[in-house]
């Protein structure tokens, strides 16, 4: 795991004036599965395309398996992709989909049509192999185009969010087949996706960007436990964290927001101005009374049935989470118990975490 | 379930319009050609033209067009002409339209330009290829006795042996932007990625032209072969301009030919056999394009 297959360095990305990577570094791990997640236009597309060799990269290097990359042909890179729209070739039916990048080796006819089979039988496609791509449901046209990355036994698989145009019960079922798969060949996956839950669920290595610059990396869940900022907090975790402004008080530990005293476990400047960032799950309702509790009304409840979301006549309005189903009614007085170990503090000029929970 | 009914449903009103279609389509294309198919077996002349019925002569005309000195002539000429018209326009059209399907700057608003081409009235291309062509002053045999090519100049309009290939190189300049303007609506066709997924598979752009441009591009380039061969077949005004079918017949194409008959000679019957013929050949053709068209819209 700990040897690179692909390693980027300082790669810059313009397209005219418009900046679409700043300074990017990031290693990928041999048998690695790296998630480049963020809102769309922040540039993990175009991470993903400058690695398969389909955009060129302004400045910067970029090697895969020690190979200087940067003016290599996407042909010579020895990548297999996985679009989004699967870009399979309609005029070919699903075996001559798998094989075509054999076909163009020069591998015979027969040792195709074998491991065609083989394949197929590896992703359940072995009843569609004389189907044509129009023929075949979505889930089956994404079952093709990953067949016809794994029949290379490429350097590394890159996935454009492909899961993007299935339907949510399908969508849950391929993220978990796709890592399966993963992990059984033992291929190094680079995956791009605008959904948090795909990226913290499959990948080992997570990479946040916005706005071409990569905010954050790292394993799922210290991105979810230590967000380096305030973005990186709000982007990772559902429903998403709920920010306050505060200002730190006089023992330089406790700080003044949401109209209470929230206790926290670091220590600040005194008078120090700050934003509070709590996450929903991590909030629990109490008596108003309770000693250290924010006393607080609850403005409106939904219930989903596995959970109820709360939200509380705060400025700004909080988002709270607790399991089942909740007996609480809308205009009732409450108090709110916040851990101080999982008070999350940002720079209100700069966003960074003033300090790192966990 | 009244006339008005059905006219306020859409259904009736959608039927009318059909019918309208039909109509026209049945009084101005249908009789006429019916007409022809009766007349080619017929004795029509300049007396008896005016009346409707005329005397029958069974195949006559027929035997009579096979029979003809001309008819081997017109028929190979037909044949050079069409096919050499057609592989030309359509190779040098692919070839623009892929040249121009390379994104550079103004790449469009340049294609654009070749259609002024195309728009042209067939005799004013006729005119112009005269000037170009022409054996004393004409700036090709200026160019060709220039570069060395040729020792003297060619008479491309007076010479047996080359009259009908000035005609089909004014043809090929005629056709060749329709040519390329249809295959670039095939090529824009054909998803971006695509290319993409094959460059990731390892292909070179040859094997991207023969694996995915080419098969993809198939039901276009059947329907713009066959309407190719079609619009060759009515091709008249660039003979009439350029070398009136001579010197002796040289260049005298099928179509050209049922002209003289009919509108010189005043021999009815017998330019009807020829066109006869020529509805025959263009309705196979057609039944290509529209075979080409359908697959398109399955795609």
């Amino acid at each position: 795991m700990s040897q690179p297959q692909i390693r980027i360095e300082n790669v810059d990305k313009h397209y005219g004036a418009f900046h679409a990577l700043k300074s990017v570094d990031l290693t990928i791990p041999k048998g690695g599965f790296v998630a480049l997640v963020g809102p769309s236009g922040c540039g993990k597309s175009t991470l993903l395309r400058t690695i398969a060799g389909l955009e060129k990269i302004s400045a910067g290097n970029m090697w895969i398996e020690d190979r200087l990359v940067n003016d290599l042909a996407p042909r010579h890179r020895d990548l297999a992709m996985v679009f989004q729209s699967y870009a399979l070739y309609p005029h070919m039916n699903v075996r001559d989909n798998l094989t075509y990048a054999l076909r163009l080796k020069g591998v015979s006819k027969a040792e195709r049509a074998k491991r065609a089979q083989e394949v197929a039988e590896t992703i359940g496609l072995e009843n569609l192999l004389d189907r044509f791509p129009r023929a075949l449901s979505g889930g089956q046209r994404q079952r093709v185009a990953m067949g016809r990355a794994i029949i290379r036994s490429p350097k590394a698989f890159l996935f454009d969010e492909p899961l993007s145009n299935l339907d949510a019960a399908l969508r849950v079922r391929m993220r978990k087949e796709i890592r399966a798969l993963h992990d059984r060949i033992g291929a190094t996956s680079v995956y791009v996706t605008h959904d948090q839950i795909e990226a913290m669920t499959m990948a080992d290595h997570v990479v946040v960007l916005r706005a071409g610059v990569i905010e954050q990396q790292g394993a799922p869940l210290e991105l979810y436990e230590r967000p380096a900022n305030r973005f990186v907090a709000g982007f990772i975790g559902s429903p998403a964290m709920n920010f306050a402004p505060g200002v730190v008080a006089e023992d330089g530990s406790s700080v003044a927001a949401l109209g209470a005293t929230i206790a926290t476990d670091v220590t600040m400047q005194p008078g120090q101005a700050v934003t509070v960032g709590l996450r929903p799950e991590h909030v629990s309702v109490v008596a108003p009374d309770a000693p250290g509790a924010v006393p607080t009304r609850i403005a409106a409840v939904e219930a989903t049935g596995s959970s109820s979301y709360l939200f509380t006549e705060n400025d700004p309005e909080l988002v709270l989470v607790t399991n089942g189903t909740s007996a609480l009614k809308a205009g009732e007085n409450v108090g709110l118990a916040i851990p101080p170990d999982q008070v999350h503090l940002f720079d209100p000029d700069t966003q960074a975490a003033l300090r790192q929970t966990g | 379930m009244g006339p008005l009914r059905s006219m306020r449903d859409g259904i009736g009103f959608d039927t009318l319009l059909i019918g309208f279609a039909l109509l026209y389509l049945l009084a101005f294309a249908g009789l006429p050609l019916l007409y022809n198919v009766i007349i080619s077996f017929q004795q029509v002349d300049v007396f008896s033209l005016g009346t409707l019925l005329h005397p029958g002569a069974g195949w006559d005309n027929y035997l009579s067009i096979f029979r003809d000195p001309l008819a081997q002539m017109v028929l190979w000429n037909t044949i050079i002409f069409t096919v050499g018209s057609v592989a030309f326009q359509f190779t040098i059209g692919f070839a623009f339209a892929l040249f121009f399907h390379q994104k550079f700057p103004g790449a469009t608003w340049f294609r654009g330009l070749f259609l002024a081409a195309w728009v042209m009235p067939g005799l004013v291309v006729g005119v112009l290829w005269n000037w170009l062509l022409s054996g004393d002053f004409g700036v090709i045999n200026h160019v060709l006795l220039s570069m060395g090519l040729i020792s003297e100049p060619i008479f491309w309009r007076s010479d047996i042996d080359v009259s009908l290939y000035s005609v089909i190189l004014a043809n090929i300049w005629y056709g060749m932007p329709f040519n390329m303007i249809l295959l670039s609506v095939g090529l824009a066709a054909i998803p971006d990625d695509l290319y993409e997924a094959a460059a990731l598979d390892g292909a070179t752009a040859w094997q991207k032209f023969w694996t995915i441009t080419l098969p993809m591009m198939r039901s276009t380039i059947g329907a713009v072969l066959a309407l190719g061969v079609i619009f060759t077949l009515q091709q008249f005004d660039l003979f009439a301009a350029i070398t009136s079918g001579g010197p002796a017949g040289s260049s005298t194409v099928a179509q050209y030919w049922s002209w003289q008959l009919s509108f010189r000679e005043f021999d009815f019957g017998r330019g009807a056999v020829i066109s006869v013929m020529m509805i025959l050949v263009v309705l196979a053709v057609s039944l290509v394009y529209v075979r080409s068209t359908r697959a398109e819209t399955r795609m």
